[in-house]
């Protein structure tokens, strides 16, 4: 049984992954059918209390279609919308959860390989229980195509207790505009220490924008408040995808590396040889970022002019 | 405000022996970030509303370390569930932590608020929260980036993409928090010493099966890079355009 | 009468003071005294001006009896005073007739050279003081002396004189303006009441002026540091009642009874302010200010400390922030004060309290007390990778249970984890196993010696460090340390014996110069020439000048800096400034143009810190200068062949 939350690469991995473990497929969505491939039943809640996000409310229409059909296991994209409907499934039945898998090996007990520190250390578990929750860590499994052919529809509304509907989004609080978002970003420009001040960050804000980019850094700055806890790239902060990450300053602590390793490709700016970011790294440049990072800035616009007078 | 040990790794994961931990001998420990995050929010509230707050961790017998760091930030009181060492699932790690609550609250009075961190930043099972506030009978929100109380209502932001999505609770309530949800203080010595002699109440749970259940770990490869060295200093910035251009962002 | 008041009032002030031990090393504070004061040895280091005060000071010593001369003679003219008495023997000998005679003269010159110096050359150290003040006393003294004169030239005019009057030749001189009769006889009255009367006036004036300094000045000398400079003063945490705990100075009822003598003894003559390294490239910290600061904030508000009302801080109603953060600890203000004023003090103590009660300090600092705190070294790193630079060196890394080695190399963590300071571990780590020392470190459970902690003012991280580290090298036998790093040199030798470590502490450069004095390392001079940095904690702290200098002389070609030894210009890095960002124009680079200036190739360091703000501060400024620290510089020396000694790059 795969729950999506919302169609697309991570619920195509989620489908791949679960198909894995054998048996018919299902899947499971909330309020609306979405189009998904290679699954033999597609469930569909309906009701009120899916208008707006409500975990409690989906999980219990999950709980329903467990107690219903005895899946060996649910499975979905390890999102934060899918951890947390899937730990409010788990608490529900009372059953384990192994949130941010990369692989499951069919059997029982089930054995998994789960994600820790965001991604530097990997467990091996055994799941014991009736039904099996898991959730797939997001990029760890390709995602394949499958055979074409639509699923059959089966619609339900769940019966949900006063308490399974407390829990919902109210209202939508709209984000300042600007800027290109850190984890959408194509290219991402970071800093960490070295910056020196929340003043250092201008020559990366400088080449961010040349190059169409967000500006990122590392923990160090938001704790010493030269940056919002929203630019931080890390386990505990965004994690980013970019084509390319360019690092300066940053030794490259397991905690950050958790956020850039979506990365296609790494470049560091690091005064240091030795440090730890550059095992991660596919070019790095030695020196001192204050004199590298404005250089790159102006070779940039010196190729642009250059392009513009040719164009 | 539930809390939890965590070391700090730096640059390298390095396993014992037996596959069964991270290596931690020299490594510095500290509160789990979103939870550092969480101690700060729980005594901001109690500044601004009056009222007691406390601190409560299942670790091993160092752990009254983290719980005194959140003491010295504000908190009134400790609770500590004491381990031997070998880990918790996150099933019996709610269950041992609703024990404590609900022998805490018919000692002193229910709590109107129960913080967790979302989730910790070693093992990240994303549960432990959400587990007990099924237990307790109690609604829950995660990830969120703001958290207010007003009347008998708290306020809960999620960042999504675009915005906040904002959920509205009746207290008591449980809520699991992500760093960034405020910038904690720095403690102040005094406080650090009155947190000294605050009081620890300790006990030690009896551990269940686990039925989540750790094999071992493993290092993951690295991707064996070595990183190509464009050059040294401001030399180096047309070979790094370079790159850029054929990766097709410049 | 006002006198004894006031006198009275700053004598209870100061025994309010918080407690601090000054009271070892009684010798010492003797010669001190006699150098010092009577000798004026700080005030020649400026010889014009120290002279100048040198004339006018030991006038007022052997003129200190004519005053009581003075007034006896006011109550009875006739009647002089017994030859028996002392001052009446005093006042007939030939002898003190004519000292005072040189030195009512010698004084009247210190007063025109002062006149000189404040009117026409003006000189920078003066901004910010009182100079109306000033006047008034050079005024006052010299109107002092002049009446003692006319007196006395009046006296012997009259005959009246109970001394020889040949042998005081100006007096006599000058009595020939005098003719004998009635109006000598009322200018006589009029002169040595006109003296009288200034005396007292002046007497009155001067506790609340800065003229107080010849009251406290002798005694802050007397309790000033004998030794172990370096040392900050510990502070204590345990104690029954919480209010008893100080955590430095907030108020002026947090002052320790030195640093409020040190307020009083300041004579505002800005020698501090002309070597500051933070006043000389522009920012807000002067050390004159900020002791005129502190003391007319005393003076303000301690009648209400006394009576135990109500108080402001200090921070920032006397002295603002960026004052007490501008401060790199280089102690050069303390090196140049003629009145034993301690400045370092003031700074640390208004941290420790901003620090460690108000929580209001720049937060990049904050980071670094955190991650010295939680990782034990003020990076951040982890402990873990603390002797990776060692690998492949052969070096001995001390386990638990180990046999204790001959000397332990404490390595510090700039070197441990900077990829600049780095190369002096693995130099002096090299040097020392060439030479056939049996040496160790301690790897991972090295921690910080926690002076970043201490200069930030976080007294309390400070000393859990420490105490953890005297048990790790208690545990493992250590007796003897070698540390290439000033900063851990200074608070391993000594700072940690307050907390129960006592070792036997070289800096790296004092053990190299032995063993090629011993002729275990034998370097090969080159043809470079080379500048030697002192560093402020080598230097001024701990009187390291010698050992850093043999080892130039046996790798290349000397070059002195200006400002060199005990006058050295600080890299700027010190006072936990390597955390902090610097606003304003930078130290580091004043210093790498000093040391350009001498045109030699090569700048030799002896710390990790002055290698990468110096490294930094040539390369800021265009310099091509090489910065090297004197452990590398040695080891390529003892590599260098004989017949191709040449420049080493």
């Amino acid at each position: 049984m795969v729950y999506i939350d919302e169609p697309g690469e991570l619920a195509q991995q989620a489908l791949t992954f679960a198909r894995e473990l054998g048996g018919p497929l299902h899947a499971f969505a909330a309020l609306a059918a979405v189009s998904v491939e290679g699954v033999e039943t597609l469930h569909v809640a309906e009701g009120d209390a899916f208008a707006s996000y409500a975990p409690a409310a989906i999980a219990q229409a999950l709980v329903e279609l467990v107690e219903r059909l005895s899946p060996t296991a649910v499975v979905a994209a390890g999102t934060e919308r899918g951890n947390e409907v899937l730990a409010h499934v788990a608490a529900k039945l009372d059953v384990p959860f192994a949130a941010n898998c990369t692989r499951a090996t069919p059997g029982d007990p089930l054995v998994v390989t789960r994600v820790r520190w965001g991604g530097s250390l990997l467990e091996e578990a055994r799941v014991h229980g009736p039904v099996k929750l898991l959730t797939v860590q997001p990029h760890a499994v390709a995602s394949e195509e499958q055979a074409a052919g639509d699923p059959a529809v089966e619609r339900f509304t769940p019966t949900h207790s006063d308490a399974d509907l407390v829990v919902r989004v109210h209202e939508r609080v709209a984000a300042a505009a600007g800027g290109v978002s850190l984890a959408d970003a194509k290219v991402v420009v970071s800093c960490g220490r070295g910056a020196g001040s929340s003043e250092g960050f201008g020559i990366i804000e400088e080449l961010a924008g040349l190059l169409g980019g967000a500006v990122g850094c590392s923990r160090a700055v938001t704790m010493a408040g030269w940056r919002p806890h929203t630019d931080q790239v890390g386990q505990t902060g965004t994690k980013i995808a970019p084509d390319i990450y360019i690092a300066c300053g940053i030794s490259g602590a397991t905690q950050h590396m958790a956020g850039c390793k979506g990365a296609k490709a790494i470049l560091v700016v690091n005064t240091d040889p030795e440090a730890p970011i550059l095992a991660s790294a596919d070019w790095a440049v030695i020196g001192d970022l204050h004199e590298i990072v404005p250089a790159i800035s102006a070779e940039i616009r010196k190729a642009q002019t250059q392009k513009a007078e040719r164009g | 405000m539930c809390v939890k040990r965590v070391p700090l790794t730096g640059g390298r994961i390095v396993l014992t022996e037996d596959e069964q931990a991270i290596e931690t001998r020299h490594l510095a420990f500290t509160i789990s970030p979103h939870e550092e995050c969480g101690v700060e929010e729980a005594v901001r509230l109690i500044e601004a509303n009056g009222g007691e707050s406390v601190v409560l961790t299942l670790g091993p017998p160092e752990a009254e370390e983290q719980l005194r760091d959140a003491m010295a930030l504000g908190i009134d009181r400790a609770v500590h569930l004491v381990s031997e060492g070998e880990e918790w699932d996150p099933q019996a790690t709610a269950g041992a932590i609703v024990e404590a609550i609900r022998a805490d609250e018919a000692a002193n009075g229910s709590f109107d608020l129960v913080f967790f961190g979302n989730e910790s930043a070693d093992a990240g099972n994303y549960q432990v929260g959400i587990r007990v506030a099924y237990a307790l009978g109690r609604p829950v929100a995660t990830g969120l980036k703001g958290v207010s109380v007003g009347g008998a209502v708290v306020r809960c932001e999620q960042e999504v993409t675009g915005g906040r999505d904002v959920y509205e609770l009746p207290l008591p309530a449980v809520v699991g928090v992500l760093e960034g949800l405020n910038l904690p203080r720095y403690p102040s010595v005094p406080a650090k010493l009155r947190a000294q002699r605050k009081p620890v109440d300790a006990s030690t749970p009896t551990r269940p099966d686990s039925r989540l259940e750790k094999v071992r770990l493993v290092v993951p490869e690295g991707q064996g890079k070595e990183a190509l060295i464009l050059g040294q200093g401001p030399e180096a910035a047309p070979a790094v355009v370079e790159v850029l251009r054929q990766i097709g962002v410049a | 009468m006002l006198f004894a008041r006031r006198a009275l009032l700053l004598t209870r002030l100061v025994r309010m003071g918080k407690p601090v031990a000054r009271a070892s090393d009684l010798p010492a504070r003797v010669r001190n005294e006699a150098t010092i004061v009577l000798g004026q040895r700080k005030l020649l280091q400026r010889f014009v001006p120290g002279l100048m005060h040198a004339f006018i000071f030991w006038g007022f010593l052997v003129l200190f009896p004519t005053i009581f001369m003075a007034m006896i003679a006011i109550v009875d003219r006739e009647a002089s005073l017994p030859s028996g008495s002392p001052l009446g023997w005093l006042e007939r000998q030939g002898w003190y007739a004519f000292t005072v005679d040189v030195f009512v003269v010698l004084v009247l010159a210190g007063v025109a050279t002062a006149f000189y110096i404040r009117k026409v050359q003006r000189p920078r150290r003066f901004d910010g003081s009182h100079l109306g003040e000033a006047d008034l006393i050079l005024a006052l003294i010299a109107g002092i002396v002049t009446t003692l004169l006319l007196w006395h030239a009046s006296l012997i005019a009259l005959g009246l004189n109970p001394w020889p009057g040949e042998w005081s030749p100006i007096s006599d001189a000058a009595s020939n303006l005098f003719g004998a009769g009635t109006t000598t006889e009322v200018l006589e009255r009029v002169f040595v009441w006109a003296h009288v009367l200034l005396i007292l006036s002046f007497l009155a004036y001067l506790p609340h002026s800065k003229h107080l300094h010849i009251g406290t000045a002798a005694i802050n000398v007397f309790f000033g540091r004998t030794q172990a400079r370096g040392r900050l003063e510990p502070l204590v945490f345990e104690a029954e009642d919480e209010s008893d705990l100080r955590f430095g100075v907030g108020t002026v009822a947090d002052l320790t009874w030195k640093q409020m003598l040190d307020a009083m003894s300041c004579t505002e003559c800005g020698r501090c302010q002309d070597v500051c390294p933070a006043y000389a490239t522009g920012k807000a910290l002067s050390p004159k200010l900020l002791i005129m600061g502190i003391r007319d904030h005393l003076f303000a508000e301690g009648p209400a400390a006394l009576a135990g009302g109500d108080l402001s801080a200090l921070v920032p109603n006397a002295v603002t922030d960026d004052v007490v953060w501008d401060c790199v600890t280089c102690g050069a203000c303390v090196h140049e004060c003629p009145v034993s004023i301690e400045h370092v003090d003031h700074i640390v103590d208004l941290r420790r309290h901003l620090v460690m009660v108000e929580s209001g300090l720049p937060a990049e600092t904050e980071t670094m007390l955190r991650d010295v705190e939680r990782g034990s070294n003020p990076w951040g790193k982890p402990q873990t990778e603390r002797a990776s630079w060692a690998e492949g060196l052969g070096v001995r890394v001390l386990e638990p249970g180990d046999p204790a080695p001959e000397v332990l190399y404490w390595v510090g963590c700039a070197a441990a984890f900077d990829e600049r300071a780095r190369t002096a571990a693995i130099s002096t780590a090299k040097l020392l196993l060439a030479a056939g020392l049996d040496v160790a470190i301690l790897g991972p459970r090295e921690s910080c010696t926690g002076d970043p902690a201490r200069r930030a003012g976080n007294e309390y991280v400070f000393q859990a460090l420490a105490l953890a580290n005297v048990a790790t090298l208690d545990d493992a036998g250590v007796t003897k340390i070698v540390a290439s790093c000033p900063h851990c040199f200074n608070t391993l030798a000594n700072e940690y014996p307050d907390f129960g470590g006592r070792y036997e502490v070289m800096h790296h450069s004092e053990l190299l110069a032995e063993l090629v004095r011993d002729g275990r390392l034998s370097p090969v001079a080159g043809d470079a020439t080379i500048t030697y940095h002192d560093s402020c904690y080598l230097a001024r702290h701990n009187d390291v000048l010698a050992a850093p200098r043999e080892l130039v002389g046996r790798i290349g070609k000397p070059l002195e800096m200006a400002r060199s030894g005990k006058r050295t210009f600080c890299c700027g890095a010190g006072g936990a400034h390597m955390w902090m960002e610097e606003r304003g124009s930078q130290i580091n680079e004043e210093r790498a143009r000093e040391a350009a200036a001498t045109g030699a190739d090569t700048l030799a360091v002896a710390c990790p810190f002055c290698t990468v703000m110096l490294d930094d501060g040539v390369r800021q400024t265009g310099g091509e200068m090489r910065v090297a620290d004197i452990s590398t510089l040695l080891a390529e020396a003892t590599k260098r062949d004989r017949t191709t000694a040449g420049d080493p790059q």
